[in-house]
């Protein structure tokens, strides 16, 4: 049966030839660049906000938003800090919304997906260390994923979170001081 | 003020990520960190961090490059069809809002029994004496069918169809 093209999908053809050429890059350098950093990223991502299963989605979202962004690039340091930027601004909407995941202790499904075929001391340093992440605030995480994980400057990262740099020395210098001890490596490390 | 960073932090960092750290580094740096929390807390947390990165990227398990891009494609298609069509939707609704206060204006223009009805109703409001209305009604209804079955029907057509089109101009995007 033939049926008139109306306004509307004229309209909606239009808009969807438009959105695939609206996004910052190619296919190709989108993929090289998807390479590059997802894996740090998701890394990033699960410890913030210590959940494996939120941290894809917040993954994805991120690279969505990242490609719709119409910001010109000036560099690949700045691509990245772009979007660790956004991934963090979405973790910290997703905490908003879900505040039990901020206390939430390391899950079990953590502990379990822990290949089996690990020795025993690394396996236990692994959750050792997840776990004291998780007492961590998510700012004091993201803070020091960024400064030791991603190896940023203090400027790289009060960026990315969008703090003053003049700040983020005492507060790395605390939040150091806090895993330190909660790893058994530092004052408090006896408290554990 | 006690102090936040140290000037060798970057050095026993370095040391760290290079995995030179603390046997294949110098006995001073060694010594200085053992009585320099800043340090110690530097070495300690950057091997447990590294550590801890290595372990995590392993273990990611991602959604492939190429699905990511069609998926945002898709997306971004979605999200511009909806855009682009909601003017057009809010365009629909106000035509057909317009066409009905056309038609109601032409129905209350030509009508003298309207204009009188309406004087009426004015004067009947004023003194809210509702129960006066009542016995008119069936008069009132007549009269209208009677003058302006072609007008009226055609408001009719207009209220059913109006909640169709505009569903169906939604459900289109």
């Amino acid at each position: 049966m033939f049926r008139e093209t109306t306004i509307n999908e004229i309209a909606c053809s239009q808009a969807r030839a438009d959105a695939a050429s609206s996004f910052v890059m190619d296919e190709d350098s989108f993929r090289a660049f998807y390479q590059r950093t997802a894996r740090g990223l998701w890394a990033y991502l699960t410890r913030v906000t210590g959940d494996r299963e939120l941290a894809q989605d917040l993954l994805q979202e991120a690279f969505y938003r990242f490609l719709r962004a119409s910001a010109a690039y000036e560099s690949e340091e700045h691509r990245r800090h772009s979007l660790y930027r956004i991934a963090t601004n979405l973790a910290c909407d997703a905490r908003r919304r879900t505040l039990r995941h901020a206390d939430a202790g390391l899950t079990g499904n953590e502990i379990e997906r822990l290949p089996s075929t690990e020795d025993a001391s690394s396996t236990e340093r692994k959750a050792d260390f997840a776990r004291a992440m998780t007492r961590l605030k998510p700012r004091e995480r993201a803070i020091l994923w960024m400064a030791y994980a991603e190896g940023a400057s203090h400027r790289e990262i009060a960026e990315v979170l969008g703090l003053r740099a003049a700040s983020l020395k005492p507060m790395l210098f605390r939040a150091r001081r806090k895993l330190a001890g909660l790893l058994g490596r530092g004052p408090t490390g006896g408290q554990r | 003020m006690k102090p936040v960073e140290c000037e060798f932090e970057a050095e026993v960092l370095a040391a760290v990520l290079q995995s030179r750290w603390p046997e294949h580094v110098d006995a001073g740096l060694r010594a200085h960190a053992a009585g320099c929390t800043i340090c110690a807390d530097v070495a300690a947390i950057a091997a447990a961090i590294d550590e801890d990165r290595a372990h995590m990227r392993a273990d990611a398990i991602l959604p492939d490059s190429g699905r990511m891009w069609w998926q945002a494609q898709m997306r971004a298609r979605r999200e511009a069809a909806t855009a682009a069509g909601r003017p057009i939707t809010a365009a629909q609704v106000i035509a057909l809002a317009c066409a009905m206060a056309f038609l109601g204006a032409c129905f209350g223009a030509t009508s003298s029994w309207f204009q009188s009805t309406l004087k009426q109703m004015g004067s009947a409001v004023a003194g809210i004496k509702i129960q006066a209305l009542v016995p008119f009604a069936p008069k009132m209804a007549a009269g209208i069918v009677a003058g302006h079955t072609l007008l009226l029907l055609a408001m009719a057509g207009l209220v059913l169809l109006a909640p169709a089109a505009v569903y169906f101009a939604v459900l289109r995007d």
